[in-house]
């Protein structure tokens, strides 16, 4: 088993105070804490120093890794307790399920790990419900307009005999219609297995819904931005334009703005108690190339018209 | 088929995800979430959101040795973050939409 170093892991000196910990594990948790950090992979290292810290900041313990520290075999092969070394069997209350929160080598030195009520302040008990787990689902837009059976697969992290590995499972999980982003669904006992005779812990499903080519969305309404000439702009016109579920026809009014929003009532994201809105902003956009022809009609465009829209830079110039 | 479940009691969440009740209570009076119906305590009632965030409020509480007030301006936080991150998204994504003609 990999021995650990929790001196190091705090980075913190052999001969450091509590105190000294303390300030160590406060510095590491607010930069490690998943919570406070999205980065993948903090987790992981937070789940090093937070058993780093309950180690060192607790004397008994503290006292015991000193020993290992001093006596134990470190080498590549794996961590061995000194010769004659025994787990002090009465030293934590322990519970028969090693804690899953800390490592092997954590519950090797603590008697099969330790009690829980350190971490959830409840009594010990001799069974426990499984964790809870939670994945991802990923969904498009369209989908989330009807009630949806999705096949879900996630892995399962099962522990026998002291080893924890993973099983691939999948289940059909009836979606409901207007699901939105991020939204969590909870899936009762479909979670890690209890232990002793415990409850399974629950799955939690975590919506995730795909970028669409054209539809944004901000909460229940989504955004199409629509792409216009300047003489459909200048002119107005009549355009159809895309739904989620279908195609609406605009009418464009003369003189409209880039950046104007036009409100389609109820072409949004669809919820029990709620309809969206689609919003359709207009991008006036140039043609890129141009012929003789239009240039001479630019031209003369420019020669007629008095406009200047920078007429509020008038001050500055 | 599996049954979807989106409303958990106050008794469930303490026996299911070894809560204690008082830490819930705290996590309500200083606003982290709201129950689904203010009656008493008791008859509390989360939606999974709500059930996200006293997890992670309990975590933050437990693993940064920081009181209630805290957790909460902490939260605050997190969800400002949050939010403001999808804002950035959504308009980094608009501004494409805009310029890639």
């Amino acid at each position: 088993m990999e021995f650990k170093d929790y001196y190091k892991i705090l980075g913190v000196s052999k001969n450091a105070d509590v105190k000294d910990i303390k300030t160590a594990y406060r510095k590491l948790a607010r930069k490690y804490h998943p919570d406070l950090n999205p980065a993948e992979g903090v987790g992981e290292k937070f789940k090093e120093i937070a058993e780093a810290y309950e180690v060192l900041k607790d004397a008994g313990r503290r006292a015991k890794f000193d020993e290992i520290l001093e006596y134990g075999d470190q080498s590549s092969q794996g961590f061995q307790p000194p010769p004659g070394w025994q787990q002090d069997q009465h030293a934590y209350q322990g519970d028969p399920n090693p804690d899953a929160h800390f490592s092997d080598f954590f519950n090797s030195i603590f008697s099969g790990g330790f009690d829980q009520s350190h971490f959830h302040g409840q009594a010990q008990q001799h069974h426990s419900r499984g964790q809870d787990v939670e994945t991802e689902l990923a969904m498009s837009l369209q989908e989330t307009l009807h009630q949806q059976i999705k096949t879900v697969h996630f892995k399962l992290p099962v522990s026998e005999g002291g080893k924890t590995h993973q099983i691939k499972k999948q289940l059909n999980i009836k979606i409901p219609q207007g699901v939105i982003n991020g939204e969590r669904i909870r899936l009762k006992g479909q979670g890690k297995p209890g232990y002793g005779g415990g409850e399974p812990g629950d799955l939690y499903l975590h919506i995730r819904i795909n970028n669409h080519p054209l539809f944004d969305v901000q909460k229940h309404d989504l955004v199409l931005t629509l792409p216009l000439t300047p003489w459909e702009a200048a002119l107005g016109t009549k355009v159809t334009v895309p739904t989620l579920d279908g195609k609406v026809t605009l009418t464009i009014a003369a003189n409209t703005q880039s950046g104007t929003k036009l409100r389609v009532k109820g072409k949004g994201l669809k919820r029990k108690d709620k309809l969206g809105d689609l919003f359709v902003v207009i991008n006036v956009i140039i043609p890129p190339v141009s012929n003789d022809k239009a240039t001479q009609l630019w031209q003369e465009l420019a020669k007629n018209s008095a406009f200047d829209p920078r007429v509020s830079w008038g001050e500055y110039l | 088929m599996m049954r979807r479940l989106t409303v958990i009691s106050l008794n469930e969440l303490c026996q299911l995800e070894r809560i204690e009740s008082h830490h819930i209570i705290e996590i309500v009076e200083n606003g982290i979430v709201k129950p689904i119906a203010n009656a008493n305590s008791k008859d509390w009632e989360f939606d999974t959101s709500s059930v996200h965030w006293i997890k992670k409020a309990v975590r933050l509480h437990q693993d940064l040795e920081i009181d209630w007030l805290a957790v909460a301006l902490l939260i605050d936080l997190i969800q400002q973050r949050d939010s403001l991150q999808r804002e950035k998204e959504f308009f980094q994504q608009q501004l494409r939409r805009f310029t890639q003609h």
